[in-house]
């Protein structure tokens, strides 16, 4: 009896809980989720918007000028070999055509005009002459360097009439391929493929050398790359630069088209001329296709390389390839530093908005600085005066003195002394001296010793700012030419032996990145290829900007406006924000994705270390 | 019969119950195919067919038996079918209002954006027309506005404003590239398998924007194709050359919210489909269960265990059928209780009136002894009262013996004493006992079969007291004539056939005469003094040794008894030695002239063959007819029961009879042998308490 009554309690009270539990569980299916387990994000896959143009074979019966426009547009196409451009042609002239020889970027794309000297009065006649025309706007050589250039295009297009199939082919051209400059953007792009500096100073490891090319975007992309690097470093490029391959080696023939497999891994097959490499040296030729590939694809994370006969060189994966070589600052910057009001060195950690003095005698206040540089190891400091005479170099280590001055200037005024100063990744320490009865660029050996006059050939004007690149083989020099106008040149340091004990040091290959702006103001590197500048269209407004080192316009936004930038710092590792000093606004920063934040109102010449 | 059993041979007995459902089923239904048409007759094709069918059906069998007989499973299945039905309608219907309600909201949204898009490709071909119009105008040379890449542009531009929303295609106008402009597309799009033929005809021909569903196909990467809406129009570009210009609206986001109510109503409607289900079963579960238990607890109870009753729980329709139910056998038992008692009572009256009435009796006989015995002595007419007295109590005293005879079987007193024995000396026995009247009659008793002896386990003294009775009315009813007693041995059966010639009996009158009292006609008189009990003595008397005793006759052909025993006790009988009908009837020996000498008759087996009676019943119900050939010695018309225990009913016998006239037998038929031995009694009791009232 008591036994029954206690399963008769005991009943209802389970099954009380049961539809407790039933009613919790209902009711966590009724609300939305605020815990639970993790799960990976599928990265969903870009969507491809871009206009893509089908190129159309030529219509039966058509016209002359129908055939030239078809082909003009088979050319801004996808098509691999350009067959369909090929079938607007006479046999003679597809034989003859190169399309990759060139390629011509019009500032509106070409437009179309009838000869009227060569036209025939005749209208059946069986030949027609057009001229393209068009403004130059840059030219992309076989090598795929870019190189802007201005100028009138004209060019003669004759097509002749195909005696028997009665049929309108275009005859003469001109080698390569012309388009506008949207669609060159739409089927180009610019990835850099990395070589070494030939010269990096003893015990510092591999320097990886950014060198930009234009890629058709479409058309396997990732093999042109491949080839393209295989195939030396640029013109330009090429006196200050090694590649690590083996001269003549190349893809094994017969190879189409080089992807990744599901592991992230892209296997190259090289021909014989590589199969007898070295480790080390397989590395390397490993990090360059590595980094190169990275640019263009940077989910690709390693690189096997294949001899000749099948076998595996080397396989090289991404944590491997940044011991084998450095790209871009030697190390992550720590801090921001910039003058303060009273011209002391101060630095500002990280994204922190507290400045604290340098420690050592640059940031004590004795001397007061117009601006100054950071060494890459951000041991050391150059500072020169407010008043632009001379230049310091001190340790940034708590104690010791301020040393006297390392340089003097003897510019009259403030404007024609020396410039900001900029160290190179050797720890040579560059500056400019505006003196207009001497202008002359100088670099310091160690930020100490006799300045060395650096010879810059070709220069006209005198140099205004400095920026040395973080691989130590490219210089940014901002020219103030006579007239006034100040532009950017890009040039390439080459140090030639020594004559005597003194290194002879020459700045060469000088190339305007920034042939569109006619006064730029400020100018920092910020990235491998890549300078953001503060500058001044013809008749237009100041605004910031990237360029390329060759001269064209890199994709993406450009900064957010700011007006009265006096000075910018940027940093190769793009994790940095750029920082800028506007006379209005002081010090602000522009964190990536968000708009420009004050950072401190009272201080000038921010940089990062270099 | 002689085809069956040709048929029989290859085949095993099991598969014959099939066969001929099996057979006539689809003959009739493919009948009236090969009639309409093809194959008439159908003789090289209908036994494929009968195979496929037969092979198709096989498996089939049991779930069409199981759907016959479960009432649960019909109702389910019903229930699900139904459901099932209305839920897919249900579906059908809200996803084709959902689908209708999206698509509406897409198409007026994707218009007014299309719309919106063609103005802009509009107003940018005028501008551009008017710039490069300025530019021509200063310019010597008239160069053609740059379409090629004013219409990339145009692309790229009208795409960027909706990137995943829609994609845009321009597209040549006319069949061919006229002007060269090939065909441009965003997001990947291939413009020429995404926009239909037809539409672009048909803008072709029109000023006005038109729309249609396609499919978009995406080149040269893995994204499958996806339905869209196309809008599209002829624009004219600067240079004032048609194009077409075309919007596509992926409908992803739609097909996506139509799957997930699709999914919703599929989930949804699975699991009212299987409430149903369940619910239906559930319920019908409810009903089913208390009814097959009352058809368990029916079949027990009319199997004779009367105190089966139903379990009954609750109140509700099902208990009170329940209760009814238990009530309604309460009853019966009680009832029959009572009328077992009557009958118990009535026997146990009838045995000792027979008693009580022997003392008088015996006093009665020694004083009319004594009368009879000084019969001389009286005047003529008390001399023949003396006689009358004297036989009319030899006739009393018989009739007494015979009423105890018979309760004692009647109280199943009756022990058979059974040993094995000669039946030729018992048949010689009654055979000489009954010379005297035979030779009174002019008779001649035949023996047959007595040449080799016959030995069975018997009781000696029934067996001559069921032969002597069979003798003596042969010889009574034989008019004269010869009477034959045949003896035969076979197949663990003995039997002793008694053949007169008589006036033979009518139709159904060859189970009546075992009745008790009963009396061929009524008006005849009994110059033997029989007492109307003899046969159905004899009958129980058969029964006892576990076999048979029947008759058969025919009006004026004469009659024949048969006894047919087993040849050791216990042993069930499955068939006669002697065929009951005689080969000699009137029906045989006219069947014989008309048969010519087809010779069917006669058969070689030492068990005689079936009467005609049989294989009509043969030919007609064929399931019967089965153990008859798998047995060919059985007689079909004892099989079912035990002759001992079984009482014939009048009313059904009778019956029987008239359809098979001239098979005369004490058929045992199964609702016989399933009743409870004392209602067979009290049944009997009954008939005889009735005869003796009329």
């Amino acid at each position: 009896m008591g036994t029954d009554r206690e399963g008769g309690l005991r009943r209802p009270v389970r099954a009380a809980v049961y539809a407790v539990c039933g009613a919790v569980l209902l009711a966590g299916c009724a609300t939305m989720p605020d815990s639970g387990g993790m799960r990976d994000v599928e990265s969903t896959s870009r969507r491809d918007t871009e206009v893509r143009v089908f190129a159309m074979p030529p219509r039966e019966g058509a016209p002359p000028a129908e055939i030239l426009q078809g082909f003009l547009e088979a050319l801004t196409s996808d098509d691999p070999q350009y067959a369909t451009a090929r079938q607007y042609l006479t046999e003679p002239a597809a034989r003859r055509w190169r399309p990759e020889s060139s390629t011509t970027v019009l500032a509106d794309g070409p437009g179309i005009q009838v000869d009227r000297t060569t036209r025939n009065v005749d209208t059946d006649a069986d030949d027609y002459t057009f001229i393209l025309t068009g403004s130059k706007v840059a030219r992309v050589d076989e090598q795929q360097a870019y190189t802007p250039v201005t100028g009138r295009y004209s060019q003669p297009v004759r097509l002749t009439r195909d005696r028997k199939s009665k049929q309108w082919r275009i005859d003469v051209l001109p080698q390569g391929v012309v388009m506008g400059q949207s669609d060159f953007q739409r089927n180009y792009m610019s990835v850099n493929k990395y070589y070494f500096a030939s010269d990096t100073g003893a015990g510092v490891p591999e320097t990886a050398v950014a060198d930009p090319v234009y890629v058709r975007r479409r058309v396997d992309a990732m093999t042109q790359m491949v080839r393209s690097l295989l195939a030396g470093p640029t013109n330009w490029l090429a006196p200050a630069v090694r590649s690590s391959f083996p001269a003549g080696t190349a893809l094994r023939d017969g190879v189409a088209e080089l992807t990744p497999d599901d592991q992230n891994k892209l296997t190259v097959p090289l021909n014989g001329r590589a199969s007898k490499v070295g480790r080390e040296k397989c590395w390397e030729m490993a990090t360059q296709l590595l980094f190169t590939l990275q640019d263009l694809t940077p989910t690709v994370d390693t690189v096997a390389l294949q001899r000749a006969d099948g076998s595996t060189l080397c396989t090289l994966g991404e944590d491997r390839a940044v011991t084998v070589a450095r790209r871009g600052p030697v190390k992550r910057p720590e801090y921001l530093y910039f003058i303060d009001d009273e011209g002391r060195l101060v630095r500002l950690p990280g994204t922190g908005t507290t400045a604290e003095p340098v420690p050592g005698a640059l940031g004590e206040g004795v001397q007061r600085f117009g601006s100054a540089a950071v060494s890459w190891d951000e041991h050391t400091a150059a500072g020169v005066g407010s008043d632009g005479k001379s230049l310091f170099v001190g340790s940034l280590v708590t104690g010791g003195a301020l040393e006297p001055p390392v340089l003097r200037s003897n510019g009259v005024t403030e404007t024609d002394r020396l410039t900001a100063p900029s160290w190179d990744a050797r720890g040579d320490l560059w500056v400019a001296d505006r003196d207009p009865a001497r202008p002359r660029l100088l670099m310091l050996e160690q930020g100490g010793g006799e300045p060395i006059d650096v010879r810059v050939p070709g220069l006209k004007g005198r140099v205004d700012a400095v920026r040395v690149a973080a691989d130590g083989v490219r210089i940014a020099l901002v020219v103030q030419a006579e007239d006034g106008h100040k532009s950017l040149l890009i040039g390439r340091i080459e140090r030639d032996g020594s004559v005597g004990d003194r290194p002879e040091v020459s700045v060469m290959g000088l190339r305007s990145a920034t042939p569109e702006l006619e006064d730029v103001t400020a100018m920092s590197w910020a990235g491998d290829s890549r300078l953001v500048v503060a500058g001044r269209e013809q008749g237009g407004v100041q605004a910031m900007r990237y360029v390329q080192v060759d001269g064209s316009t890199p994709e993406g936004p450009p900064p957010a406006a700011l007006t009265g930038v006096q000075s910018i710092a940027a940093s190769e590792d793009d994790r940095l924000p750029l920082v800028a000093y506007s006379s209005e606004d002081g010090i602000v920063r522009l964190p990536s994705g968000a708009q420009w934040q004050k950072v401190i109102k009272e201080g000038r010449a921010p940089v990062y270390p270099g | 019969m002689s085809e069956d059993r040709a048929a029989s041979t290859p085949g095993g007995t099991g598969t014959r119950a099939g066969r001929p459902v099996g057979r006539t089923a689809p003959r009739s239904r493919w009948g009236c195919l090969l009639d309409g048409g093809l194959l008439h007759g159908g003789v090289q094709g209908s036994p494929v067919l009968r195979l496929f069918l037969r092979w198709v059906r096989r498996p089939l069998l049991p779930v069409i038996r199981l759907w016959r007989r479960n009432i649960q499973l019909r109702v389910v299945v019903t229930t699900l079918l139904m459901s099932l039905g209305v839920v897919l309608l249900l579906g059908f219907v809200v996803i084709g209002q959902v689908r209708n309600g999206l698509l509406d909201a897409k198409v007026k949204a994707s218009q007014s954006q299309a719309t919106g898009g063609f103005a802009v490709a509009k107003q940018r071909a005028d501008e551009a027309a008017a710039a490069t119009g300025d530019a021509a105008s200063s310019a010597d040379g008239r160069p053609s506005p740059n379409v090629i890449q004013w219409m990339s542009d145009l692309v790229s531009s009208l795409s960027s404003g909706g990137q995943g929303a829609f994609d845009v295609v321009t597209l040549p106008a006319g069949d061919d590239s006229r002007g060269g402009r090939g065909p441009r597309a965003s997001g990947g799009v291939d413009p020429m398998a995404s926009v239909p033929e037809d539409l672009r005809a048909r803008i072709n021909n029109s000023m006005v924007a038109v729309q249609r569903y396609t499919r978009i196909v995406y080149k040269d990467s893995d994204k499958d194709p996806q339905p869209a809406l196309v809008i599209g129009k002829q624009i004219n570009d600067p240079n004032g050359d048609p194009y077409q210009l075309y919007y596509l609206f992926p409908l992803t986001q739609e097909e996506k919210s139509l799957s997930l109510v699709k999914g919703t109503l599929a989930t949804a409607g699975l699991f009212v489909v299987v409430l149903l289900g369940a619910i239906a079963w559930l319920v019908v579960r409810q009903v089913v269960t208390p009814v097959r238990m009352a058809a368990g607890v029916a079949e027990r109870l009319s199997a004779g265990r009367l105190q089966e009753r139903m379990k009954v729980t609750g109140e509700d329709d099902i208990a009170r059928l329940g209760e009814a139910f238990n009530k309604m056998a309460q009853n019966l038992q009680l009832k029959i209780q009572q009328l077992e008692d009557l009958s118990r009572m009535q026997r146990r009256f009838v045995s000792d009136v027979s008693h009580e009435l022997r003392t008088p009796l015996t006093t009665v006989r020694m004083a009319a002894d004594v009368i009879h015995e000084a019969r001389e002595n009286f005047d003529p007419v008390t001399a023949r009262s003396a006689e009358l007295l004297a036989d009319q109590l030899d006739r009393f005293e018989a009739l007494l013996s015979d009423l105890l005879e018979i309760s004692r079987f009647d109280a199943g007193a009756a022990a058979l004493e059974a040993e094995p024995i000669d039946l030729r000396e018992v048949v010689h026995r009654v055979v000489s006992g009954a010379e005297p009247l035979a030779e009174r009659k002019g008779t001649r008793i035949r023996v047959v079969g007595d040449q080799q002896p016959i030995v069975a386990e018997a009781d000696a003294r029934r067996v001559e007291r069921i032969l002597r009775n069979l003798v003596v009315n042969a010889v009574e009813h034989g008019e004269g004539k010869d009477v034959i007693v045949k003896l035969a041995a076979a197949g663990g059966a003995v039997a002793i056939a008694v053949r007169d010639y008589g006036v033979g009996l009518k139709p159904g009158e060859a189970t009546r005469v075992f009745n008790r009292f009963w009396r061929a006609d009524p008006a005849r008189a009994r110059t033997t003094g029989g007492t109307g009990l003899g046969l159905s003595i004899a009958l129980e008397d058969a029964r006892l040794h576990g076999g048979w005793l029947q008759a058969w006759g025919e009006p004026g052909g004469g009659s024949q008894f048969r006894l047919t025993l087993p040849r050791t006790a216990d042993e069930p009988l499955r068939g006669s030695p002697i065929p009951l009908e005689p080969k000699d009837s009137r029906r045989n020996r006219g069947l014989e002239k008309n048969a010519g000498s087809s010779g069917g008759g006669e058969k070689r087996a030492t068990v005689p063959m079936q009467a005609t009676g049989e294989r009509t019943a043969a030919t007609r119900d064929p399931i019967a007819s089965r153990p008859a050939a798998a047995v060919p010695a059985a007689d079909p018309t004892a099989l079912p029961g035990n002759g001992a225990r079984v009482v014939p009913r009048p009313g059904a016998d009778a019956r029987r009879q008239e359809d098979a006239s001239a098979v005369e037998t004490v058929k045992s038929e199964s609702e016989g042998s399933a009743r409870p031995e004392g209602a067979g009694a009290r049944d009997v009791t009954q008939q005889g308490e009735a005869r003796r009232g009329h």
